[in-house]
């Protein structure tokens, strides 16, 4: 009789059975895995392996394309699964505020002091209780050297010049094109004040006719192919860009920029607190901090790691500015309360264009 | 000029849906990483994501979800078929209502409601929160092309195999399995696809440790289309024509 029904059991059927139970031992794996949810392209394959061949953890990893895809899914449910995840400034700040974070133990973390102090204490996290500064960029000035005089262009205002009617890329975001009125304006790029946003609106109304597009998406295909030669645009994408077409440069306006940093933080209620200590002090060494920023082509916030890479990386001011430059940066905290202003005047803006 | 006006018009429609697609295709074996102008052939793309472990896993997990559910899906599909046509019961009409508003109702609302159920019963996000997504976004589709194959049925055969003494399950057996084999096949498909390539139910109940593929080419894609995701729709693409056309001669030969 139980031969008779194991017969029956076909081929299609032992496979799935196979491929269930296979699933299902791999469902409950267990403590020597940790799960981190980052942005796409952040954590190379090369530095996961090297993780789990040193440990013997399996590193888990779902990516997000925004942060308000990665918030919406950590408020959707509380008890998320996730243990690492890697917003960035403003995000940390309304996260903390929200009790989303865990603390993080540094004396977990040996290997904290490599960080460059540059990037620690800074106003979206005072004490760097919740967020380790992992990596880093600056949005400014993208020019094509080819149409466009290098000496020419030393600030925001030279947008302005109506010798670039319809030439230029702008990121497709309010908080970074405001940013760009608010620092000609004198003021800072997280102010909230409505009529220092009422002003720093019209000054982009006259913008308008230099505006060629709105594109936060695939601005390196558009400067690569010249189809916009003069605008915004990030650091990072600049430095990759390059390698296709030369004439691209960038340039850190006088007024000042946008630095982000992007942090390592702890999510509330994460399943593997020990692992992920471990992961954060292995992301922190200096030879890991190379290694991720050779790979993703951003700036590595691990000073020790920015010394190790090769030298046309780390003497390229595209790619690592003097401190004297970097000064200058200003960084994105959470406004929330001024959000629906800025929507406002960008949907406004976006109307005229 | 009457059938000049024919052809150029189908051409026109087969363009629209094709061009697209055609322009993927010679992307990814474009020779640059970022510019969307021919720089020269090569095969670099194709190499780079062969490379890509973490890539091959969530098109892994991706095709064993798509197997395991279009499978669950096409079976109950096919009972839930055979009892609408061949029982009469209470609230059959209902039933049969039910299904069809199933495929209507808007993905994002299945997803945000899953999504809820799950948290309400405590199934953490994961294989299985996916796996029973999947399968109730399938047996849909999956009963509504079986049984519309099913209505073609002469009724008399199951008369007549009744008067030679078949019981119900040796009619559904020998009989319904059999004739409604194509459907069944197209309707595997149907559900194998549409778990393949869907996003919107997956964001919601995708847990921590089991990413699927359509949401990382989604999140890969936002920042910035990579020749590598060119290569890997080509790559999808090629596998399901050559499923199609494998069914179809099946099919055939069955016939």
């Amino acid at each position: 009789m139980q031969k008779k029904i194991i017969n029956k059991i076909n081929g299609l059927q032992k496979t799935i059975i196979i491929i269930c139970c296979f699933l299902t031992i791999q469902a409950f794996a267990g403590n020597r895995e940790i799960n981190v949810y980052a942005w796409s392209g952040y954590l190379p394959n090369e530095v996961l392996q090297k993780f789990t061949k040193e440990t013997g953890i399996t590193v888990n990893l779902s990516e997000y394309d925004s942060n308000e895809t990665m918030y919406a899914k950590l408020k959707a449910v509380e008890q998320a699964g996730y243990d690492l995840v890697i917003p960035s400034s403003y995000f940390v700040s309304r996260m903390i505020a929200q009790n989303m974070l865990h603390k993080i133990d540094k004396s977990k973390l040996p290997n904290f002091k490599n960080l460059n102090p540059l990037f620690l204490n800074r106003a979206f996290d005072t004490t760097n209780e919740y967020s380790i500064p992992y990596l880093w960029g600056t949005g400014g000035i993208v020019i094509n050297s080819k149409y466009i005089k290098e000496k020419d262009i030393t600030s925001w205002q030279d947008l302005w010049n109506i010798k670039y009617k319809n030439q230029l890329l702008m990121m497709s975001d309010p908080r970074d094109v405001f940013g760009v009125a608010l620092l000609i304006l004198g003021y800072s790029i997280n102010d909230t004040n409505p009529q220092h946003l009422e002003t720093a609106y019209q000054k982009l109304r006259a913008l308008l006719p230099n505006i060629k597009i709105f594109n936060s998406d695939a601005e390196q295909t558009i400067y690569i192919d010249e189809d916009a030669i003069i605008g915004m645009g990030w650091n990072g994408d600049v430095y990759i860009s390059q390698q296709e077409n030369p004439a691209l440069k960038y340039i850190y306006p006088k007024e000042g920029f946008i630095l982000w940093i992007d942090s390592l933080v702890i999510a509330k209620n994460a399943p593997h607190l020990e692992n992920t200590h471990k992961f954060i002090n292995f992301l922190l060494r200096p030879d890991i901090a190379k290694l991720i920023s050779e790979t993703t082509a951003y700036s590595t916030a691990n000073l020790e790691g920015m010394k190790l890479l090769p030298e046309k990386m780390r003497n390229n001011p595209v790619f690592n500015p003097n401190p004297e430059i970097l000064k200058r940066g200003q960084v994105q905290v959470d406004i929330s309360g001024a959000i629906p202003l800025y929507e406002k005047y960008w949907e406004l803006l976006k109307l005229g264009a | 000029m009457h059938k000049f006006a024919k052809y150029c018009y189908s051409t026109f429609i087969y363009l629209f849906l094709y061009i697209p697609i055609a322009v993927v295709i010679t992307l990814s074996f474009n020779n640059a990483s970022r510019s969307m102008i021919w720089k020269g052939f090569t095969l670099r793309w194709y190499t780079e994501l062969f490379h890509d472990t973490n890539l091959i896993i969530v098109a892994l997990h991706s095709l064993s979800i798509g197997v395991i559910a279009a499978t669950l899906a096409t079976a109950i599909g096919t009972l839930a078929a055979t009892s609408i046509f061949r029982y009469r019961f209470f609230g059959k009409q209902f039933m049969y209502g039910l299904i069809f508003v199933m495929i209507l109702i808007p993905e994002i609302v299945m997803g945000i409601s899953l999504l809820i159920l799950y948290s309400l019963i405590k199934i953490p996000l994961g294989f299985w929160s996916l796996l029973l997504a999947h399968t109730t976004l399938c047996i849909p589709f999956a009963a509504i092309t079986i049984y519309s194959r099913m209505i073609t049925f002469d009724r008399d055969i199951f008369e007549a195999a009744k008067d030679l003494g078949a019981t119900d399950f040796t009619i559904f057996r020998k009989i319904i399995v059999p004739l409604l084999f194509p459907a069944i096949v197209a309707g595997w498909l149907l559900s194998f696809t549409l778990s393949l390539d869907d996003v919107i139910t997956s964001y919601f109940v995708a847990g921590p440790a089991f990413e699927v593929l359509p949401l990382r080419i989604y999140s890969m894609v936002r920042l910035g289309i990579k020749p590598e995701i060119n290569a890997l729709c080509t790559i999808l693409l090629l596998a399901t024509l050559m499923m199609v056309l494998l069914a179809q001669s099946f099919l055939r030969k069955k016939q």
